[in-house]
């Protein structure tokens, strides 16, 4: 018995030194640095990928846990990662709260799909109001009259509307509730914006998997799923009627367009709602955040420097052409003009790092 | 006379039939508390045998297009959770180190002091703190050890959470234990003129191992499929990592990472496989230990 | 002896330890939770709102609380009989024999699964269950989370009642078999009131594990922020609603997040200490 532990125990350790030495080869010529960061789920599985590629790639270990945006961002605020990453983008009061001023650097784009149960119903189509109604529990029936008459071409089944949503507090339903209070001042007045709400009606479920896999084990049910998740899986999407009047069904290339129109220089804006043709109305960027003078807390040249070197190329062609195999949308050139711009507004002791 | 009622003949056939009834009830209720266990397991290991490879143990964790293709092609996803298992081996053998000598310790005052203010006291505290979420206990160390001491996120400040939550299984089960030895063994033991510390370690804890060994498996199965603690503490990494002041894996984190990724679905299942097998092994060694110390 | 003097200051120091531990950790809550109370004042343990909206931000601990005793209390209910049973099984019926090692080992593995995977366990198996059974439309509720948090601390409830149980000296048990005592003449009479302390400990241990568990209950409860009035109806605890808004939260909603974990801490205190009352009383 104590013979066979020992034998594993050497295997063990011998497996782990020898995927440790495959790492670490590269790094042993420079002192590595190493760069931690916290943050979104979202962009999760987005920034996993590119980092771990970043990291083999140039040998330095990038480290992100996704913590929550309110994680990453307290983190930053103590400052012990060198950048976090946030779904929404921080007011000018949050702002304050900060110790130093600090820049947003848009990553990606991804959306919220409006997920259904109805087999044998596929691509029903929503106005703003009925999704209002829905969601605030006004209509709670899929034969009500107003959405039939939005879709004449089906026959819609008298089946009860359960509404899922985000027991979690989620970008997510930052950005859904952003759109929502857009479209409807009933919303506005009465739920609100925010990362949780106080919902009507409906369930509540963990995690994007959880609502996703609650809606799919519940007929009837409607519920909002980060696009990221949604596009893996197989569930029934509705087509949303966006601003210029169009029905849009979420794909990559409805997400990026709508992003394309105005962006404020320091790119903090919510494109829920977009006026462009054919644009998905509930998308939205996520964004990194750090400080805008990195001579902090001993922070030498080298990790700052090493830390916008990341940065540049997370939102440069090689990293961006990754994401839409990954389901997020890339970002459009006039963002990532704008990220490289403000990435070498970034100062250490006043002076610019990137040139 | 009515079928419906039950003659006993004497008194003591009323007392058997009692006995037997107890007996089997129980049997069935035995069989209630396994029957959960084993439909757990079955699924755990419908839903991953498949992934459990030999690169599982030596490979680490995918990233979300790898599985994505793997997933397309009906593949098993490549990688492993290598990251998360040397991750979860230092975090938890540190809060070891730190929770048991003390746990048994405090186990061990709280037997010698029975009755004492003072002793109800921290027994009180020990039992309130088994109640602590342990995301409470993650922000706990946050504050104690990522922001003071490390500067940042790493695994020693994880250990101190598990640690935390280790102590209170630990104390609990060594004063028990120690209070179910008889005295006899101990008073023999001080007649004899031996120090009363070599009686603690040579006479009663040998005695008691059995006892102590539990309250410390059961210590550290808890703390080893803890997510909550270690997101605020460890952070996670995407590479094998064994230094204590720096951001490391733990399966329970890579776990999280694979729920909320649409494609690594399948490999949650495999990875807690894992985890059950570990805290099996670690239930057989320690039953081993503790039969050859009872000869 | 000196090594005796020695020896007792350091059991001395370490359960000092444990005492600042706790105190600083009611420090480092209660310095997080004052902006919350200096907003709400006390009623905040009593309202039962929670109004997350910006600009009408209004956060009442109630329904967590109520959702963290029922789910909790049940869950002890549900599992004591189950656990003193097996403990029999395992400790005095076959004890040593290869079905209670057996038996032992299954149940020690209860204690080794993540409570993430308890979480999905519950929503792919258990959940659909209760849904066939017609108890409840969605199967999420307090029934549900009460059920898994019932299977999760039975190994902390039987694991150390077994051992206590296997120490009950023998020549006890002989003596009253001497006298044509039954096995379950002997099992209350003479192991129970023997072993009394250490049982009812591990039920203490098992209770305060189902206070504190986060994930496996925030994923079947329902996460609706009310007080639940029945036993199929969702509902939420502290843990879980704490485990579901750290990430995200900050300003006044961290501020009651963290108020809400003291007032766990505290009420944690007040049932471990109604409790020990109780089993005096009972004495």
């Amino acid at each position: 018995m104590k013979r066979i532990l020992l034998l594993s125990v050497i295997i063990a350790m011998f497996a782990a030194c020898n995927s440790g030495t495959n790492n670490s080869k590269k790094s042993d010529d420079k002192k590595s640095v190493a760069i931690t960061a916290a943050g979104a789920t979202f962009p999760l599985p987005f920034y996993n990928m590119i980092f771990k590629k970043y990291s083999s790639e140039s040998g330095t270990l990038v480290t992100y846990g996704g913590i929550g945006s309110g994680g990453g961002i307290r983190s930053l605020k103590d400052r012990l990662v060198d950048f976090g990453a946030t779904d929404a983008f921080l007011s000018e009061s949050k702002m304050k709260d900060l110790p130093a001023e600090i820049v947003h650097i848009p990553t990606c784009l991804g959306a919220v799909v409006i997920a259904y149960n109805l087999p044998g119903y596929d691509g029903i189509k929503l106005t703003p109001d009925l999704l209002a109604g829905i969601f605030m529990g006004e209509i709670t029936k899929w034969n009500d009259a107003k959405i039939q008459a939005n879709n004449k071409d089906l026959i819609m089944p008298n089946k009860q509307i359960t509404v899922v949503y985000r027991s979690d507090g989620s970008g997510t339903t930052n950005i859904f509730s952003d759109y929502m209070s857009k479209i409807s001042t009933e919303w506005a007045s009465e739920i609100g914006v925010g990362k949780s709400l106080n919902w009507k009606t409906g369930i509540g479920a963990k995690g994007n998997p959880g609502v996703a896999g609650t809606i799919q084990a519940t007929e009837g049910s409607v519920g909002y799923v980060g696009s990221e998740y949604a596009f893996e899986q197989n569930i029934q999407t509705a087509l949303l009627k966006n601003a210029a009047g169009n029905y849009i069904k979420p794909s990559i290339q409805s997400i990026s367009a709508s992003a394309q129109g105005e962006l404020p220089a320091n790119t903090c804006i919510m494109l829920t709602n977009s006026s462009a043709v054919d644009a998905y109305p509930i998308s939205g960027f996520t964004w990194l955040i750090l400080y805008k003078e990195q001579n902090y807390n001993n922070r030498s040249f080298t990790q700052a420097e090493a830390t916008l070197k990341l940065l540049d190329w997370v939102v440069s062609n090689e990293a961006q052409s990754s994401a839409s195999k990954v389901n997020y949308a890339p970002l459009p050139e006039k963002a990532v003009k704008q990220a490289k711009e403000i990435l070498r507004s970034v100062t250490f002791n006043g002076e610019v790092i990137l040139k | 006379m009515s079928s419906a009622t039950i003659q006993y003949n004497t008194r003591s056939d009323y007392r058997k039939r009692k006995n037997r009834l107890f007996y089997w009830l129980v049997i069935a209720m035995s069989a209630i508390t396994v029957s959960p266990i084993l439909l757990i397991i079955y699924k755990l290991i419908i839903q991953g045998y498949k992934q459990i490879n030999w690169s599982f143990f030596t490979k680490v964790a995918p990233n979300t297009l790898e599985a994505m293709t793997a997933n397309a092609q009906g593949e098993v996803i490549p990688g492993g959770i290598l990251n998360g298992i040397t991750g979860t081996f230092l975090i938890v053998v540190m809060a070891a180190i730190i929770a048991i000598p003390v746990g048994i310790m405090i186990g061990l005052f709280l037997y010698e002091n029975q009755g004492k203010r003072f002793a109800s006291i921290v027994r009180d505290i020990s039992d309130i703190l088994q109640g602590v979420p342990s995301i409470v206990l993650g922000l706990i160390a946050y504050m104690w050890v990522v922001k003071p001491v490390t500067h940042g996120f790493s695994a020693l400040a994880g250990s101190v959470a598990l640690a935390i939550m280790m102590l209170p299984l630990i104390i609990r089960s060594t004063e028990e234990t120690m209070k179910m030895i008889p005295t006899s063994l101990k008073e023999a033991g001080l007649a004899l003129g031996v120090p009363y510390y070599k009686v603690i370690l040579r006479v009663l804890i040998p005695t008691g191992f059995s006892g102590l060994s539990t309250g410390i498996l059961l210590a550290i199965s808890r703390i080893i499929g803890e997510t909550a603690p270690l997101m605020l503490t460890t952070l996670g990494s995407s590479a094998v990592n064994w230094d204590l002041t720096k951001p490391t894996s733990a399966i329970p984190l890579l776990v999280w990472e694979f729920y909320n990724d649409p494609n690594m679905a399948n490999l949650i299942w495999s990875s807690s496989l894992f985890l059950m097998g570990f805290v099996l092994v670690l239930n057989i060694i320690s039953k081993r230990i503790a039969a050859k110390q009872n000869r | 002896m000196k090594s005796d003097k020695i020896f007792k200051y350091l059991l001395f120091s370490a359960s000092f330890l444990v005492i600042i531990v706790a105190a600083g950790m009611v420090f480092t809550l209660s310095s997080g939770a004052i902006p919350a109370f200096k907003e709400f004042g006390l009623k905040f343990i009593i309202s039962n709102q929670w109004n997350p909206t910006e600009g009408r931000e209004s956060y009442g601990a109630l329904p967590f609380i109520a959702g963290t005793v029922i789910t909790s209390v049940i869950a002890l209910l549900l599992c004591i009989p189950l656990a003193f049973s097996t403990s029999l099984f395992i400790a005095e019926y076959f004890y040593k024999k290869r079905v209670a090692m057996f038996l032992s080992t299954m149940v020690d593995l209860l204690a080794g699964i993540p409570s993430i995977v308890y979480g999905l366990w519950g929503f792919y198996v258990l959940r659909p269950f209760i849904v066939e059974l017609g108890l409840s439309p969605q199967g999420y509720g307090i029934f549900t989370a009460s059920l898994i948090l019932a299977i999760m601390i039975i190994p902390y409830a039987t694991s150390l009642s077994s051992e206590i149980i296997s120490m009950v000296p023998n020549d006890l048990k002989e003596a009253a078999y001497a006298m044509g005592a039954t096995r379950l003449e002997v099992i209350f009479n003479v192991i129970l009131p023997n072993a009394r302390s250490g049982i009812f400990a591990s039920f203490i241990l098992a209770f305060g594990r189902a206070l504190g568990e986060t994930m496996a209950v925030t994923m079947l409860i329902g996460n609706s922020n009310i007080v639940p009035t029945g036993l199929f109806q969702t509902g939420n605890t502290m843990a879980s609603v704490i485990a579901n808004q750290f990430g995200e939260a900050d300003g006044l909603k961290l501020s009651s997040l963290i108020a809400i974990g003291l007032i766990l801490f505290v009420i944690t205190g007040l049932i471990n200490a109604i409790g020990k009352l109780i089993i005096k009383k009972l004495a």
